[in-house]
């Protein structure tokens, strides 16, 4: 099942193109934001310690609930207010988002390991280990995903590392079945018989002929995963099963203030606002980046 | 044909046994729910105690075939906490569940097939970037979000619709607004590219140059393309969606469905529920799933044939 | 809209005038089970005052302890070991069936004489000094203690001893004739009682209906009807309150109140509930086997501050582990706990604590502001050094052997420091026999003196022993009495009633009127 070819980032499709190199000048006005945006997040994710003006993890229960900026009771420095616990959500926004970052980017890079491997595996090997491994994918899909966490965090524990390993698990059967997908098609092909009779070995062929094509679903499929992770991980806090307090996401700042936002909305509504950005530049990036890769595929 | 379909259901056989397996041993490793519901404040007898009335006592191995064999003999057993037949327990759930789903389907076809229309005829225009700002808004957002802000906007201020339960109508509003937030996103991009490629399209100049309006070439050509691959987008969607999203409204809004009632199992390790919910839903996820499937391998020849 | 607001305000109408008596109750928490028997939780004891009654009753008005006549007219100890009770006539059970003495000796002796898993543990901390009930006629029982018992009234008060009728249960399951495990088992999803309301309508884990029961002994309860359901989200139940889809609400956190306060249709009720959120420690791990580490863990922390931060100062913070509703065992002139991290700083010193970290296990949700008070514990703990680390997890980790602190809560079951202190740190008590606590011969003397003296001066020195004793070796902190609170529509004039035990819903004649 594929999707369309067209999306916001880039002019409608006017015939053959010919291949240029990604450049600023070529994008248009929004991704353009996209690109500012995400180097902004990436930027702060990564200097944390120089730019945020306090220790996120920093009590001070005199100081709870403070609004941000402008209002009444503001504590001088804490830009976006204080939270349940006196910290500065400010300070929480930066790190969360690192940590955010991280996990995201850990999840869904194991997830498109795992879920690319099988894939290819399944399609390459086929046979009984293919109809298992599909049985896998439809097991996952037909459990709501929720469960899954919720028991593999039941069983390990809730470390970070555990945490790592629940959204990696996420979304794997996707990538799966775009590669196996992929590979099915193409190992009908005569180039494939002519280069297995030319003596290429499975690595090769994988590689010269079938990642090419798989790269445009992956990523659209990453991005969307990566996005789809930062809000399951908000999921999981909201039912208490996310990343250990003190620590912060992005995703458990929303998930555990949700009970302020009567009160003491800035809790949620700060990070909640950083998460909006964050899926906003990938996604739109994301599609951009699949544009750019169907295109060099389209000009071979 | 009759090959694909009959693969298809050695797969959801597999696919069953596989789940009912994972969830029997991953709900076991992970503590007794003597331990989480019933067992603060007893003493080591009592503990033993319990744990034997239970049946936990036996060894895993033995479980697990007791397991098996009420599942072939469609006898559940009773929940832990509430000692009723799990059956029971759970298609109580299940029915609300389903009409809120329901709800949230049709609420997104009605909405985003037009907006995906309206965002790709209208590309170029602020029109079609509002639109397309909404249906990622929704997408962006968490579902509970989404539905805490409702409910503080319109029970809360304004007083409009009410907030617990599913009694009436107008308490179908809110939280199916909350859960369709991604499916809305979904089918209206995808609507949209759709569109794109139809307004592409050869054909699109030929009807003109026929004089057919508008609008009949894009809804008779472009749907008709898109209808199929939509179906399974659409049945796609509805799996994730039966109980991912569904247990945080379902919590806000105190909607007695299967989400909560999965989730709050799985916490409290009420393995009887936990495992004749999560079997529930596997299997109705797995039937539209498998219907989408050969519905899609009917119509498309290409698949069907390489298929066969 | 206007139809909406059309029935709120005829609602609200009807609610000022005399008849109009039905209620909504939009609570956090429902139970799974209704059985007085087998429940002690804090969600459980919520709904069993409506519809069932003790044998003798208290007046909840005052926290004195004020016995009446509940189910029994009369009482008195015709031996040491035997108390006679006569019984009210002319009582009847939601099903219409008369009680007798046959239902009171039946309801006792399950508990007494327990061989159902569920009864047994239940008894175990609070009824083992009782051998049986016995019939003596119709209307009158003997109760047989296995000795002298100081508490008879109190641990007949119990809502563990609460009347249910025999022939209905027995009937539930199986041979109508004979007793077995599935009959309670039934029982608790469809429970009878004697109580001014029976339960008409009752799904597990989501709502509770109670009905007005006319043929009620005693006073007639003022509401027709109450429906209990389940609102597990905040904003939601507060928003209930607001659009009349509840009357009343429970569990708010200290942090809405402001809003609650705010707000001129909204107002909230509360009090410090008798029951101390505590922090536990094993004696046991390895690496707190030092006593004088597990006294800085408990000094070092700042529960005045913890209670202005977090509880407006609304809480109550106890010099040792004592309730006012103790009456003459009250006693708040010993000092078992304190705050000074100066003395904290140099036990830890002296212990040789080298650093290693401390686990505070917690579940995410269960205690008001407890994973609040979790995290500023950490911080307090920080300033003397203390390396310490939150863990939120469902799962009861006090058998643990890894536990190393974590929280709690003691509720005041009934009020005698027995019913507090008592149940849950015993010798061979659940505490000790969960392997993080532990007890020698002077303890358990100290216990036994404590426990079943008839002296009140005599009792009090020894649960003075039993605290120095838990002073010098920590097992535990109380942090404070938690001060929990009901919003309420303005109309509605109700309050938890001081004498009750903790988070008890008291719809019964004397507890709610309307404006």
């Amino acid at each position: 099942m594929t999707d369309a070819t067209h999306n916001l980032s880039s002019p409608p499709n006017t015939g053959t193109r010919t291949y240029r190199l990604p450049i600023w000048s070529d994008a248009n006005w929004i991704v353009r934001i996209a690109l500012l945006i995400g180097l902004i997040l990436i930027v702060t994710a990564l200097a944390a310690p120089w730019v945020a003006p306090f220790d996120p993890n920093a009590q001070s229960l005199i100081s709870r609930l403070r609004p941000p900026i402008g209002f009444e009771r503001y504590k001088e420095g804490f830009y976006f207010g204080t939270d349940e616990l006196g910290r500065d959500i400010f300070s929480r926004c930066i790190y969360g988002l690192r940590l955010t970052f991280a996990l995201a980017l850990a999840g869904a890079v194991i997830g498109l390991l795992i879920g690319g491997t099988l894939g290819l595996m399944a399609g390459i090997i086929g046979g009984v280990f293919e109809e298992v491994i599909m049985g896998l994918v439809d097991a996952q899909i037909a459990i709501p995903f929720t469960l899954i966490a919720l028991l593999i965090l039941a069983v390990m524990g809730s470390s970070l590392d555990v945490m790592i390993l629940v959204l990696g698990v996420y979304g794997w059967e996707q990538y799966t079945r775009i590669v196996r997908g992929e590979v099915k098609k193409l190992i009908q092909m005569p180039f494939v018989e002519a280069a297995r009779a030319a003596g290429a070995t499975p690595l090769r062929i994988a590689v010269r002929h079938i990642l090419p094509n798989v790269v445009s679903p992956i990523v659209v499929q990453f991005t969307l995963n990566f996005s789809n992770i930062v809000i399951l991980e908000s999921t999981l806090s909201f039912l208490g099963l996310g990343v250990q307090p003190p620590t912060a996401t992005l995703g458990s700042m929303v998930g555990i203030g949700r009970d302020y936002l009567p009160t003491a909305p800035w809790i949620v509504l700060a990070p909640a606002m950083v998460i909006l950005l964050l899926t906003f530049a990938v996604q739109i990036l994301g599609d951009w980046l699949r544009d750019k890769a169907d295109v060099r595929l389209r000009s071979r | 044909m009759l090959t694909y379909v009959l693969r298809t259901l050695l797969r959801m056989a597999i696919t069953l046994f596989l789940i009912v397996t994972l969830v029997f041993f991953a709900t076991r490793l992970s503590g007794n729910p003597v331990d989480f519901v019933l067992g603060e404040g007893i003493t080591k007898e009592d503990r033993a105690l319990l744990i034997a009335y239970y049946g936990l006592d036996s060894s895993i191995g033995t479980q697990y075939w007791r397991y098996l064999s009420s599942v072939f003999s469609g006898e559940f057993g009773l929940s832990f906490l509430e000692r009723r037949p799990v059956s029971e327990i759970v298609l109580e759930r299940a029915w609300p569940s389903l009409k809120l789903l329901l709800s949230a389907v049709c609420f997104t076809l009605i909405v985003s097939i037009p907006l995906g229309i309206l965002a790709a005829i209208y590309r170029t225009s602020i029109i079609g970037s509002v639109v397309m700002v909404i249906a990622f808004l929704g997408y962006a957002v968490p579902s509970f979000i989404i539905g805490i802000l409702l409910v503080l906007i319109f029970a809360y201020t304004l007083n409009w619709l009410p907030v617990i339960g599913d009694g009436t109508a107008l308490h179908f509003i809110m939280p199916t607004l909350a859960i369709s937030g991604t499916l809305v996103a979904a089918i209206t991009r995808f609507t949209r590219n759709a569109m794109l490629d139809v307004l592409s399209q050869d054909y699109m100049r030929t009807a003109r140059a026929k004089g057919l309006p508008e609008w009949v070439v894009i809804l008779k050509h472009g749907l008709r393309n898109a209808s199929i691959t939509l179906l399974s987008v659409v049945g796609l969607q509805i799996a994730s969606l039966a109980a991912a999203g569904s247990v945080v409204v379902e919590s806000i809004f105190a909607w007695p469905g299967i989400g909560d009632l999965l989730v709050r199992s799985a916490i409290l390790r009420d393995y009887p529920v936990l495992q004749f919910g999560v079997l529930s839903v596997a299997v109705a996820v797995i039937v539209i799933n498998a219907v989408v499937d050969i519905a899609y391998a009917f119509a498309d020849p290409r698949i069907r044939l390489a298929k066969g | 809209m206007t139809k909406l607001l059309a029935t709120t305000a005829l609602a609200s109408l009807m609610a000022t005038s005399a008849f109009a008596t039905e209620l909504t109750v939009g609570a956090a928490n429902v139970s799974s089970y209704l059985d007085p028997g087998r429940d002690h939780s804090n969600v459980g004891s919520q709904f069993y005052y409506n519809a069932f009654d003790t044998l003798i009753a208290k007046n909840h008005d005052t926290t004195d302890t004020e016995w009446q006549p509940g189910l029994a007219t009369e009482w008195k100890l015709v031996e040491p070991t035997i108390m006679e009770l006569k019984l009210r006539e002319g009582v009847k059970f939601h099903n219409g069936a008369d009680m007798t003495a046959d239902d009171v000796v039946f309801s006792l002796n399950r508990m007494y004489q327990a061989d159902f898993p569920p009864y047994q543990v239940r008894a175990r901390d609070r009824l083992e000094n009782f051998a049986k009930a016995e019939k003596v006629d119709d209307l009158t029982v003997r109760i047989h203690a296995k000795r002298p018992e100081p508490l008879w009234e109190t641990l007949l008060n119990l809502q563990q001893v609460m009347i249910i009728p025999e022939a209905y249960t027995k009937s539930l399951a199986g041979d109508p004739d004979k007793l077995e495990h599935d009959d309670f088992e039934a029982f608790s999803l469809k429970p009878v009682g004697t109580g001014p309301y029976k339960v008409a309508e009752f799904v597990p884990g989501e709502t509770v209906v109670w009905e007005r029961f006319d043929d009620f002994w005693g006073e007639k309860a003022p509401l027709d009807k109450v429906t209990v359901r389940h609102m597990p989200e905040t904003a939601s139940r507060i928003t209930a309150l607001k659009t009349g889809e509840a009357d009343i609400v429970t569990n708010i956190a200290p942090d809405q109140l402001q809003l609650i306060e705010n707000d001129p249709n909204m107002k909230a009720a509360g009090s410090a509930t008798a029951l101390f959120h505590v922090m536990i420690m094993n004696v046991n791990h390895p690496k707190l086997k030092d006593a004088r580490i597990r006294q800085a863990l408990s000094l070092a922390i700042d529960r005045d501050t913890l209670n202005e931060a977090l509880w407006g100062g609304k809480a109550v913070v106890p010099s040792t582990h004592t309730l006012a509703e103790f009456g003459e065992l009250y006693q708040p002139e010993l000092t078992t706990f304190e705050y000074n991290p100066e003395k904290a700083r140099e036990l830890l010193k002296e212990a040789g604590y080298d650093g290693f970290e401390i686990t505070y296990d917690t579940a995410p949700g269960y205690y008001t502001n407890g994973l609040l008070a979790a995290q500023a514990i950490m911080e307090m703990w920080a300033e003397v050094g203390i390396k310490g680390k939150v863990n939120v997890q469902d799962k009861w980790s006090g058998n643990s052997p890894d536990m190393m602190t974590r929280n709690w809560s003691n509720p005041m079951y009934f009020a005698d420091p027995f019913g507090s202190f008592g149940v849950m740190w015993a010798p061979n008590g659940p505490s000790e026999s969960e392997g993080r606590f532990n007890t020698d011969e002077d303890y358990a003397k100290s216990w036994e003196q404590f426990r079943f003296n008839g002296d009140v001066e005599l009792r009090r020195a020894a649960y003075a022993e039993l605290m120095e004793r838990i002073k010098q070796d920590p097992p535990v902190l109380p942090l404070y009495r938690p001060y929990e609170s009901w919003a309420m529509k303005t109309n509605v004039n109700w309050a938890p009633k001081p004498g009750h035990i903790p988070y008890v819903l008291d719809f019964r004649a004397g507890s709610i009127s309307f404006n």
